[in-house]
């Protein structure tokens, strides 16, 4: 589904040169609920925006969905975005001027669907998120995680294969935290693949896989298979994966959860 | 996704009044100053005789002698004119000149009203596509035999005759007795090409009758009277024979064989005229000019003029550089939702072309409001200027051109800001949101 290969990402200016991403690999397979996670400045948002196809990478190679996306045009890699990809953000980026049914077709418009289709999926994403009795009403007269589940819903009106949430319970407080989470789990049961940026551990440990990054390399992942997991469209595969790089002993860290036959999903 | 757009560009414009109004303000002067100046220019270049302009020929005589006027004079004299008169080449031809007269009706409580009253021939009709209501142009025997015949136009007709078919009632000159043979329709080139030398704008006249009655009636001349020698012109006999000019001489030709044939025959008339002692200058000659070369020739667009609109393009170049600055502003304060439109599937293309129609929204609102000031601003000029009407008034061209200019002039000042704003990196503001 996704491969990431050898990618580096280089921002320079007149003075410095800053490596977010270096010798970067990582493969996730259609259907797996993953989670990044990673101290501030590691080159986790880089990965989403690289992931996600908003920015480019210096080097190496890159294929989504069997398509390599090096060196795509802005067109393409749009159409990419509007038809594969679903971003869910922090700040949850509803457009406030239009309401809900409006800030989720606007992708839609973008893809050329007519007004009846347009119409369709929206209810149909408003309904996914229990939100359908509301969407005339503006993003700021909903709450915070209300807001955050009708940008879920605008990412899934496309009906995207690939799901890319930026820390997206980091504004919400722990009630609306797990309604996001819990909806976000649903969605990968239904078959999405799901990469989820995030700082909360508890929330990490209820993907199917973690995977650490530090200074913009891969460090580490865990495999959580226990049963405690109630996502994971795909079933076969993750299980198997192994390290692609162990910076010596997990740092920081309680080395059993790292142990995927011992580690077991926290309830929230 | 063209009414999508739209539909965005009218939520952004009253998401910011403010800024949307000082650009459609922006815009609106310097189109309303544009539009002012290129509705007059276009008032006054217009060519009124259209597909008629390479047949309409004015006939110039360098009939003045040495070391006096440097150019051909826009008149003739009459005895030219008489003598022009005699030629068959021509399909229609015509003197004229305008003459002001009291009118007056049978009616005895209708008090007399001095008319401006145009002397010619029946030809005069025919030549410059005059459209009758009623009746016609006199007979051409009148042109040779003078008989007391007037056509009179709609709206005299209307003040003397309650607007009724007036053709063989009777209406006085100066008190002697006219039959009204022909009413024609409002009717009032701009400019007055067959007589720029009485105000290209003035309006035409409002009566019309036959210049064979000049001599007898001794009809002063209302118009430009030119004279190149000192002569003593004491009776008007003494005028007919001077050498001074003051007749229009128009002709029709059929094509440009017919103007060649018409050339040399006046050729051969200065050189019939030389030897008769007149035409003694070295340049001496005949000039023929159709109507659009007639309007070149009398500057009737002044070159202050053209100069004038050159000037009202910078300054709405200008208006526009602001406009430039303030799109900027409002774009680049947008860039947040870009980023998110930017990520959720809208290419460059995409987001340029929806600003590129907010822009053209604001620059056709922009345009709608100039127009309405350069009404507002000939209606003034008009009115504390007491300018011609036919230079003031808005041209219906002028409900296409304005905010067709204003939207080409919105779009180029929008291209930098647009080109900005879908050039942005969206991953630098989705976080910031």
């Amino acid at each position: 589904m996704l491969s990431m290969k050898s990618i580096s990402k280089v921002f320079k200016t007149d003075l410095i040169e800053t490596h977010a991403l270096r010798d970067f690999n990582l493969e996730v397979s259609e259907g797996e609920f993953v989670a990044v996670t990673g101290p501030s400045g590691s080159g986790k948002t880089t990965f989403l925006n690289i992931a996600g196809l908003l920015e480019g990478f210096t080097h190496g190679d890159y294929f989504l969905d069997g398509v390599n996306i090096s060196n795509l045009s802005d067109n393409k890699s749009a159409a990419i975005r509007n038809q594969k990809i679903g971003f869910i953000f922090q700040g949850f980026n509803l457009i406030p001027d239009l309401n809900l049914a409006e800030n989720i077709e606007v992708p839609l418009r973008y893809r050329g669907f007519n007004a009846k289709e347009r119409q369709r999926r929206v209810q149909h994403a408003l309904e996914q998120v229990g939100l359908a009795a509301r969407m005339k009403h503006l993003p700021s007269q909903l709450s915070g995680g209300q807001q955050q589940r009708v940008a879920i819903a605008r990412a899934l009106a496309g009906e995207p294969r690939f799901l890319l949430a930026d820390e997206p319970t980091g504004n919400l407080d722990s009630m609306m935290a797990r309604q996001v989470m819990e909806l976000l789990e649903d969605i990968n049961k239904a078959g999405t693949t799901i990469i989820m940026v995030t700082h909360d551990p508890e929330l990490a440990r209820r993907a199917q896989r973690n995977i650490q990054i530090v200074d913009g390399q891969v460090c580490d992942f865990t495999m959580y298979q226990g049963e405690g997991y109630q996502g994971g469209g795909h079933q076969g595969g993750a299980g198997s994966e192994k390290p692609h790089r162990v910076a010596g002993s997990p740092s920081g860290t309680d080395k059993s959860r790292y142990d995927s036959k011992q580690t077991q999903r926290v309830a929230s | 996704m063209f009414f999508y757009y739209l539909d965005l560009a009218w939520r952004s414009i009253k998401k910011t009044p403010l800024l949307s109004l000082l650009m459609v303000l922006a815009i609106s002067v310097g189109i309303s100053i544009t539009i002012t100046t290129l509705n007059v220019y276009q008032l006054m270049s217009v060519n009124p005789a259209g597909e008629r302009s390479d047949k309409l020929i004015a006939v110039q005589l360098w009939s003045q002698g040495k070391d006096v006027w440097k150019e051909f004079n826009a008149q003739v004299t009459y005895q030219d004119a008489f003598n022009l008169r005699k030629s068959d080449l021509p399909l229609r031809q015509t003197a004229m000149f305008v003459t002001g007269l009291a009118v007056q009706t049978e009616d005895a409580d209708f008090s007399p009203v001095l008319e401006i009253v145009r002397v010619t021939d029946s030809d005069f009709f025919g030549m410059f596509a005059v459209p009758f209501l009623y009746g016609g142009a006199w007979d051409k025997r009148v042109d040779s035999q003078a008989a007391y015949q007037v056509v009179i136009n709609q709206e005299i007709n209307k003040q003397l005759f309650s607007g009724e078919d007036s053709v063989g009632k009777t209406l006085f000159l100066d008190s002697k007795p006219y039959q009204v043979v022909g009413v024609i329709k409002t009717w009032n080139p701009s400019p007055k090409y067959f007589d720029v030398t009485t105000g290209a704008f003035k309006d035409s006249a409002q009566l019309f009758i036959p210049f064979s009655l000049a001599p007898i009636e001794e009809f002063q001349s209302w118009g430009n009277n030119q004279g190149w020698r000192r002569e003593s012109i004491d009776t008007y006999s003494d005028r007919l024979n001077s050498e001074m000019h003051w007749l229009q001489y128009w002709v029709e030709v059929s094509d440009d064989k017919q103007r060649d044939e018409y050339a040399q025959w006046l050729a051969g008339y200065v050189e019939q005229q030389q030897l008769l002692g007149r035409f003694d200058s070295p340049e001496a000659a005949a000039q023929l000019s159709n109507v659009a070369q007639w309007l070149d020739l009398n500057q009737v667009v002044p070159e202050d003029n053209k100069i004038l609109v050159g000037l009202s393009a910078l300054f709405l170049l200008v208006c526009l550089v602001n406009m430039l600055g303030l799109l900027l502003a409002k774009f680049l304060q947008r860039a947040a939702e870009v980023g998110v439109r930017r990520a959720i599937g809208a290419s460059r293309k995409q987001i340029f072309a929806q600003h590129m129609v907010e822009v053209g929204l604001i620059g056709f609102c922009g345009g709608v409001l100039g127009l309405i000031w350069a009404w507002m601003s000939l209606s003034m000029l008009s009115a504390r200027f007491d300018l011609e009407e036919s230079l003031t008034h808005l041209d219906p061209s002028m409900w296409i051109i304005a905010p067709a200019i204003a939207i080409c002039a919105a779009l180029l000042a929008g291209i930098y800001p647009a080109w900005r704003i879908c050039s942005t990196n969206p991953s630098v503001h989705l976080k910031s949101q």
